[in-house]
């Protein structure tokens, strides 16, 4: 196997006329989010270029307080981007999402680095990229969950009152969209493990190849953290949801929504 | 004058909802009215406890509301809301579904034909909901629930869907069941002509 053939800055940058490409089909669509594509595109530069200025000088200098401290960055983010994407959620909601994704996410985090590859839980080159996956995953399925739950709070309205005013319990009435909610934030990742292999060859397994890994050990890794995600976007996403829609219901059998 | 089923006492909801103090009496037919926005729905969902006052209060039987068992209370003092739901199905399923919801055995097809016939819905019992028209609907649910057999009914709007001549069969038909099984009714009604024609009493809000 060979190295990686190491990008020179002249010939990188041409993977930016790429994106003239797109420019141009957004033109003839006439899509108005040419200031959108610059920014995004010029925002993730800057943010990977500061992740990878970062990074070089955590792995040069390895201590487990800046593990630890780029871990909880990555889990804050990512709690807040869920939160500022549902607005709606009364303080108890939020609090109860938000310990979700830490407690879910850093549990699975720990079982792979710690159990599964059988590294040092600071170790940054495993620990900092695959807390990034877990993470980034729960987020989504979190959003995702959290989105629908909304949304048939909204569209069932006519049940819940029917059946509140039947006399039966809150919590009875609200978990079949709990249940809805939570099976469809898990599809896309179930949808993903069927296709992976077939027609998609993931990103991580398709780095660790490119460096030079084997791809035996590339795919059992990539086997690992699919399971991982799919585990830490479940229990985040039940986490949220369980815990989340009780701050709903009051001792009065009250639905405050 | 029949006793009161209740008695409220310097009531506000949310701050913008003041009621005056009520004694609503223990009859099959008292009609609340008042101008749109004084808060009639609003009153309705504070006697069953589905909405909390911001103060005053609510006695229920002589016993103030916040000492009553908020399911027990409900199934007892039954709101027929203003937006209708049926389950997708048959009229035999939604009987079903909600009484699994109440984890109750359904009732038999005989009680169901009785309940659909005194709310003028004299439907098969197979007849699926989705292809029914908002009147015929709104019907079939108020069948559903007069079915539970409460203490005291309350109707929001309950003929919102219907058209004048159906109106007042269906509340005719009701409020004489309530009467004949001594339930308590109280109607909220923006239609003059159903106060005029079968209020026992009129509360103005």
């Amino acid at each position: 196997m060979e190295d990686v053939v190491k990008l020179n800055l002249a010939q990188f940058s041409l993977i930016y006329l790429l994106l003239l490409l797109v420019l141009a089909i957004m033109k003839k669509s006439k899509i108005n989010q040419t200031r959108l594509l610059v920014v995004a595109s010029a925002r993730m530069t800057v943010q990977l270029v500061l992740a990878g200025l970062l990074l070089t000088y955590i792995f040069k200098n390895p201590h487990p307080m800046f593990t630890a401290a780029y871990v909880a960055v990555m889990v804050f983010f990512s709690i807040r981007r869920v939160l500022s994407r549902n607005p709606g959620l009364n303080s108890r909601f939020k609090r109860a999402v938000a310990l979700s994704i830490a407690f879910c996410g850093l549990s699975i985090i720990l079982f792979f680095v710690g159990v599964v590859v059988g590294m040092d839980v600071f170790n940054p080159q495993y620990m900092i990229p695959i807390s990034g996956m877990i993470i980034g995953n729960s987020m989504t399925g979190v959003t995702l969950g959290l989105k629908t739950f909304d949304e048939s709070l909204v569209a069932q309205r006519p049940r819940i009152e029917a059946l509140l005013n039947l006399g039966v319990e809150p919590k009875r009435i609200l978990l079949p969209m709990v249940n809805n909610a939570l099976e469809t934030a898990l599809l896309p990742t179930l949808n993903n493990m069927l296709g992976m292999g077939v027609i998609s060859l993931p990103g991580m397994m398709t780095g660790q190849i490119l460096s030079g890994t084997l791809p035996m050990t590339a795919i059992l890794y990539q086997i690992a953290i699919m399971i991982a995600i799919t585990t830490a976007a479940c229990m985040t996403v039940f986490s949220s949801l369980h815990f989340g829609y009780r701050t709903l219901c009051n001792h009065r059998n009250q639905i405050l929504a | 004058m029949e006793k009161s089923v209740f008695t409220t006492e310097k009531l506000e909801f949310g701050n913008f909802i003041h009621y005056p103090d009520m004694e609503i009496p223990e009859a099959p037919g008292v009609f609340l009215t008042g101008p749109s926005g004084s808060g009639k729905s609003t009153l309705l969902r504070l006697l069953n406890g589905t909405l909390s006052p911001s103060s005053g209060s609510i006695r229920y039987q002589g016993r103030d509301l916040e000492t009553w068992d908020t399911l027990e209370l409900r199934r007892e003092v039954l709101l027929v809301g203003q937006s209708v739901f049926l389950f997708d199905g048959t009229i035999e399923g939604n009987f079903r579904e909600f009484y699994g919801y109440r984890n109750l055995p359904a009732p038999s097809r005989e009680r169901m034909e009785t309940f659909l016939g005194i709310c003028s819905a004299p439907f098969p019992l197979d007849k699926d909901c989705r292809t029914m028209s908002g009147g015929e609907r709104q019907r079939v649910y108020m069948a559903i629930f007069l079915s539970f057999g409460p203490r005291v009914l309350l109707l929001d709007e309950p003929t919102s869907a219907l058209d004048a001549k159906n109106s007042h069969g269906v509340v005719k038909d009701i409020l004489a069941h309530c009467a004949r099984e001594g339930i308590a009714a109280i109607i909220v009604s923006h239609d003059n002509s159903l106060v005029e024609a079968f209020a026992l009493h009129r509360i103005l809000i």
